[in-house]
């Protein structure tokens, strides 16, 4: 009798040991990650947005890769010189194989980049990528030599973002060929297994990978877009890795013993631009009647305002503290940024330039912005509205709207004063920079972003010259320079690169990246 | 019945026209597409493109024609966002979520018409004041608050069952279901309360208004009379009269269950339709609004012919022509 009361305690300790030890093993080698926003495809070409990126880079590989700190480093790509300025020879790296076991080749890559431009209903292609490609010739399986139409220092940055499928396989798929997974075939770090769209995507690891294997074996991606939800599914335990952690509950997560967070300053510019139109909405007098000239075409007005904004304030008490203030493009550390642009807030200042300009007492005018794009660009656009009150101008209204609303009405002349992001993918300031303010130039294809008709021709000069250097060291004082033409003009008024944040279930590691991507590749077991 | 159930499907095809129509020139009038699939650095040239490729460079009555031509011939057009023909999305979303509706569905009429009798037949009891009070709480906090109880409660503190997302399935009769693996249904367990919570507190005041609106009534004295047992009485003759309102609501309450479970889907990442929608619209994906309102509609159409059908089962007054 009495050993019956004792042995049944045990033989449940037991059981549980068992249980345990059945368990914990398998924990150690699978990984659940919880993302905010899904992929469109498995065909890695299909979109070149962010999430699909992130899916894509899983399973395929690319020329060039982006390490944490958001640097290119050679990835099938071993080597490459130029030859002239407008040809490439690139060498390949060798004993690469296919999930398949097929061995990777030049061929690949030719595929792969013809392919870029061509995927049917492609929303946001990687033609921009390969535009510059003129020609392309296997010199033999390892070597390809490319030609590009101007000389373009950036070309590899540019040609070695596609992801290399195998021809073998792909020739002829489709994008639903890719989903079933038939054809999801690439050299990547990992195999794929499944995709239920709207739940989870399988992967296994592939252990003939030619680089540093990853640590865990199976990997499930869960897409759980509902920011409580996808918290709460880390506090349970249910995910081991989340992306996007809502900053409302960071500072309640950094004090939970359960979990990590870690912070990465992204690429990401969040900025103010003033519409330089001669008809630009949303301005008037103090009156409310219509102003004699925009007052945002006068550069002391964009200079005050710049002025107005207390960048550190507004990432202190706005972004809880998610976001790094800045007046460049670019963060620290990535070509083009210019250590001389720092933030200034100094009202008195900005008020005394608008008297020079002739609007003493301020003028009236909006400021919009999105509210569903990036994180709280809602409460942004009210605080920036608050600042620029203090700051002396007549706030008459602060707009915040769904991005599918505003977006459209951006482009076409909307708004008066407006806050955008922009995801730098270049690699530099440079390309960003032409993009965003360089005079629009529909033939020349410059000035693309420029949706505030911004036009300076000291600053056109100076990015043009930027562009085309081509040694490293002078393309980066060339670039910086170029911005600080701009910046300090007002054509564009950088508010902060937005942080990153991540939460890990203790035991996880996550090394953080500044292009926001979220890699199985990246986690590791704590230490 | 039968012209009358001819009669029904071809006043559906107007109102799917109509639908199709509102929905069409809404989305158009919010914004592009393209804006939104392209990425923050895309060119304007990018742009053009993105815009030719998805049709959206046509004028909005060419590409309401072309979808109209091809939605004749069974093709709503392919997603936007994922290139894959919108019905097929739609469809490959549906048995998750109607596993959800029905299993809410069935945990709100197994606790709802006992409780509602229980507190019907007793008004005033303190059983009676406890259930109606529940009920209040069911109807008037808000669902997604609910779903985030009862995740922050189940899963994060007693970590009883998973948080959310949908758990391994199987198949029973040849039907994909949760239902068929014990995982499955753990999965499922919150967010079917959650979705139950408020078709329960309805069920609940209905049936227990209809007790005892039926209760006092001639006929139940005169059963009475007769001898009929207690349970007779209610079991058969009070429940079959009070059924008629409940199978209108219940009827309802199903299509927009079915339909619009997206604050639980969302909350739960319960891959179901009603989680597609609220994403479609997000990413203004035209071709999977269209075709899910359609399918909606057309479900709600059906849902109440049958409703119809049932009343004249279950009251013998009714006639169905009387009803169109």
């Amino acid at each position: 009798m009495f050993s019956r009361h004792r042995v049944r305690p045990l033989a449940l300790a037991a059981g549980f040991g068992v249980l345990v030890s059945v368990v914990t093993p398998a924990l150690a080698a699978d990984l659940t990650m919880g993302f905010s926003s899904e992929q469109q495809s498995i065909d890695p070409l299909f979109s070149r947005t962010g999430p699909n990126q992130t899916a894509a880079a899983h399973i395929f590989d690319r020329l060039m890769e982006r390490d944490e700190k958001g640097i290119f480093q050679p990835s099938l790509a071993e080597s490459w010189k130029n030859v002239d300025p407008t040809t490439w020879e690139v060498k390949l790296r060798q004993n690469v194989k296919f999930h398949d076991g097929s061995p990777f080749t030049a061929e690949d890559v030719v595929f792969s980049i013809e392919r870029a431009p061509k995927v049917p209903n492609s929303p946001a292609s990687f033609e921009s990528y390969v535009r510059s490609i003129k020609a392309m010739q296997v010199v033999d399986p390892y070597t390809l030599r490319f030609t590009s139409t101007t000389p373009d220092p950036t070309f590899m940055q540019n040609v070695g973002g596609v992801f290399i499928i195998s021809k073998k396989v792909a020739e002829n798929a489709t994008s639903a060929d890719f989903n079933s997974g038939k054809v999801a075939i690439g050299t990547g770090p990992y195999k794929f297994v499944s995709w239920t769209p709207g739940d989870r995507m399988q992967l296994l690891r592939n252990d003939a990978y030619w680089g540093p294997k990853p640590e865990w074996e199976k990997v499930t991606i869960r897409y759980i877009s509902n920011d409580p939800a996808r918290v709460a599914a880390l506090l349970s335990g249910a995910v081991d890795v989340i992306n996007e952690v809502p900053p409302t509950d960071i500072p309640t997560l950094k004090k939970d013993k359960r979990v990590n967070v870690i912070n990465a300053a992204s690429i990401r510019l969040i900025y103010i631009v003033l519409n330089q139109r001669d008809d630009a909405p949303g301005i008037a007098g103090l009156d409310g009647k219509p102003l004699p000239k925009n007052p945002y075409q006068d550069a002391r007005v964009r200079q005050a305002i710049s002025l107005m904004i207390d960048r550190a304030g507004i990432v202190d008490k706005v972004l809880f503290g998610q976001g790094v203030p800045t007046n460049n493009q670019v963060p620290e550390g990535i070509l083009g940024y210019n250590p001389d642009l720092k933030p200034k807030y100094d009202v008195a200042a900005a008020k005394k330039l608008l008297a020079d300009a002739g609007y003493p007492k301020g003028f009236s005018m909006t400021i919009s912005g999105s509210n569903d794009r990036f994180l709280l660009d809602g409460d942004l656009v009210q605080g920036i509205g608050q600042l620029l009150a203090r700051g002396g101008l007549k706030v008459a209204k602060v707009e915040a709207l769904p991005y599918s609303v505003f977006s459209k009405a951006a482009g076409e002349n909307g708004y008066g004063a407006w806050i955008f992001s922009n995801g730098n993918s270049a690699g530099e300031a440079g390309r960003g920079l032409e993009s965003m303010l360089h005079t629009y130039d529909k033939d020349r294809k410059l000035g693309s972003l420029n949706r505030h008709s911004y036009s300076n021709q000291v600053f056109d000069k100076a990015i043009d010259a930027a562009l085309d250097e081509f040694d490293d060291a002078k393309r980066w004082k060339l670039q910086a320079d170029a911005a600080a033409i701009a910046i300090n003009d007002g054509g564009m008024i950088p508010l902060y690169h937005q942080a990153v944040t991540w939460a890990t279930r203790k035991g996880f590691s996550y090394a953080g990246r500044r292009d926001e991507a979220t890699l199985a590749m990246s986690t590791k077991t704590a230490k | 019945m039968l012209v009358f159930i001819i009669r029904r499907l071809m006043q559906s095809a107007l109102v799917l026209f109509a639908v199709s129509v509102v929905v069409f020139v809404g989305i158009y009038a919010i914004g592009n597409p393209a804006d939104i699939l392209l990425p923050d650095d895309a060119t304007e040239q990018e742009r053009d493109h993105a815009i030719a490729n998805l049709g959206l460079d046509k004028p909005l009555p060419v590409q309401y024609g072309i979808f109209l031509g091809n939605a004749v011939q069974g093709d709503l057009g392919s997603s936007f966002v994922f290139n894959i023909p919108s019905i097929d999305l739609i469809l490959s979303r549906m048995p998750a979520t109607l596993e959800l509706a029905f299993c809410a569905l069935v945990v709100a009429l197994v606790l709802g018409i006992p409780l509602g009798l229980l507190a019907g037949l007793r008004p005033g009891s303190l059983l009676d004041r406890t259930i109606v009070t529940g009920s209040i709480l069911g109807f008037s906090l808000p669902n997604f608050w609910q779903g985030l109880m009862l995740i922050m409660i189940f899963s994060v503190t007693l970590g009883w069952v998973p948080s959310s997302g949908r758990g391994e399935t199987g198949s029973i009769f040849g039907l994909e279901t949760s239902l068929a693996t014990w995982d499955g249904i753990h999965h499922l367990l919150l967010p079917a309360i959650n979705l139950s919570l408020f078709k329960l507190s309805l069920l609940i005041r209905l049936t227990r208004a209809g007790v005892r609106e039926t209760m006092p009534l001639d006929f139940i004295t005169f059963a009475r009379a007769k001898g009929l047992s207690e349970t007779r009485i209610v079991g058969v003759h009070v429940l079959k009269t009070i059924l008629v309102p409940i199978i209108t609501v219940l009827g309802m309450e199903l299509g927009s269950v079915i339909a619009f479970a997206t604050v639980t889907e969302t909350i739960f990442a319960w891959p179901g339709m009603g989680k597609l929608i609220i994403d479609s619209i997000n990413h203004l994906d035209r071709p999977v609004v269209v075709a899910y309102l359609m399918v909606v509609t057309l479900m709600f159409i059906l849902i109440n012919l049958v409703v119809d059908v049932l009343y004249s089962i279950l009251d013998p007054r009714v006639r169905l022509q009387g009803i169109a």
